[in-house]
């Protein structure tokens, strides 16, 4: 499906992460394989440090805390914005949502419309159109879009094929209309015949969390998880991207009557470094316009990686000028979406860590 | 595709020097979830060949997995 927005842009952002951090090479020994593969697979997929949180540290509490400080600092008004969308798939509850939970902690206004979205990798993607829409309304000036992921306590530390990649991360855009912003294109694409590649298999209503499903089982390949755990099929999502994600890049480009050569940074959801370089190679992109180095620093943040992508590496670039962008993100559902738009210049871009 | 090729880049990957169509891949340390993902990525981005792990566990020998790939190659 083809998305058109105009008159849409990300006025600030902020990202968050644990102070907490932790070392592939400290933690190794969790794993039952020889220490040479860990580190071969280590080089390979660029696993190196992650922030996780310590402790029974939930969703909402990233986000209080770095909404706080942007009420703090003077970058944001606590009525500065009439919408907040989370997107997250480790919300503190069941019910209540936890944009409400947000709204209820901080105090914000009533008149503020709240609404969750369960997704997962290409969330900021998801977010950000849902926030565009949103933005049609005459009362909503400006949306605070929250990606928020805890997912280091739902993934089992003897699973090799996830728990060495994840990261915890939040981060809030501000999403705003402005008269001057050129057309944004977009485009999205949903496989739910495709679910089982990524889940946490209990915990819903389907399956609820039991003492049978707390149990750690070995996957055959000396991976330890729980039916509570997140289960990653990495080959699957590995093909999914590779087969799955130019295409749509292309088409993207192609209907934005653009091309490669135009765009001077690919900012990509960030899974790994082997899976990103592979795309690269695909496409012909250089490496010096597609980051991959938010995996080694923080980890794996699903639907926060761009935000983190963006903070990390153009912080300066993007306070003082406009650049223009490939968005992509890929994952959970399975869904994913492109997009190409003008970011910047943006009024703070920061990381802070929370603790 | 070349054999001789194909084992040099599978071998490559089991850190090993050579391959013959014989050995059983099994028999490697190596051949674990790493080098099976380091494989399907090798057989997509060379031989325009998409597998899964399924598929490569699903064979026994490394001549087997060339005729995989082959066949899917040729097919």
């Amino acid at each position: 499906m083809n998305l058109l927005f105009g008159k849409r842009r990300i006025g600030g952002l902020l990202a968050i992460v644990p102070a907490n951090e932790r070392s592939f090479v400290d933690e190794m020994a969790n794993f039952n394989f020889p220490e040479s593969r860990s580190l071969k697979l280590k080089s390979v997929m660029g696993y190196d440090k992650r922030r996780i949180v310590e402790g029974a540290v939930c969703s909402s509490d990233l986000v209080c805390f770095g909404m706080q400080h942007l009420f703090d600092s003077g970058k944001l008004g606590r009525d500065d914005f009439d919408a907040l969308i989370v997107v997250t798939q480790t919300p503190d509850y069941l019910i209540p949502p936890t944009s409400n939970v947000i709204q209820g902690r901080l105090g914000l206004k009533r008149d503020l419309f709240c609404l969750d979205i369960n997704q997962g990798c290409a969330g900021f993607l998801i977010g950000l159109f849902q926030a565009f829409f949103l933005l049609d309304q005459p009362s909503i000036e400006r949306v605070a879009l929250v990606n928020v992921d805890v997912m280091s306590r739902k993934t089992s530390p003897r699973d090799r094929n996830s728990y060495p990649l994840i990261g915890d991360a939040a981060s809030i855009a501000m999403v705003e209309r402005a008269e001057d912003a050129t057309p944004i294109h977009a485009n999205l694409k949903t496989d739910g015949s495709r679910r089982e590649a990524l889940m946490i298999p209990a915990g819903g209503l389907r399956c609820p969390c039991s003492r049978e499903t707390a149990i750690l089982e070995s996957d055959g390949e000396n991976n330890f998880r729980s039916k509570d755990n997140l289960y990653m099929d990495g080959t699957a999502v590995f093909n999914f991207v590779q087969m799955d994600v130019p295409p749509m890049i292309r088409d993207l480009l192609a209907t934005a009557q653009s091309d490669f050569g135009s765009v001077d940074y690919f900012l990509f959801h960030q899974p790994n470094r082997f899976m990103l370089e592979k795309l690269a190679e695909q496409m012909n992109i250089p490496l010096d316009k597609m980051p991959s180095n938010v995996v080694e620093h923080y980890g794996n943040s699903s639907g926060v990686t761009i935000p983190m992508a963006i903070v990390h590496n153009l912080r300066k670039q993007l306070l003082s000028g406009p650049i223009r962008a490939c968005l992509a993100a890929f994952g959970v559902g399975l869904t994913w979406a492109s997009m190409l738009m003008g970011i910047g210049p943006l009024d703070y871009c920061d990381l802070i860590e929370f603790s | 595709m070349q054999k001789e090729k194909f084992y040099r880049e599978i071998a490559d990957i089991l850190e090993v020097d050579d391959l013959t169509d014989t050995d059983i891949l099994a028999n490697y340390a190596t051949w674990d979830s790493l080098s099976i993902l380091s494989a399907v990525a090798m057989i997509g981005s060379r031989y325009r060949v998409n597998l899964t792990a399924r598929d490569l566990r699903s064979v026994a020998t490394a001549g087997e997995l060339y005729d995989l790939v082959a066949a899917h190659c040729y097919s």
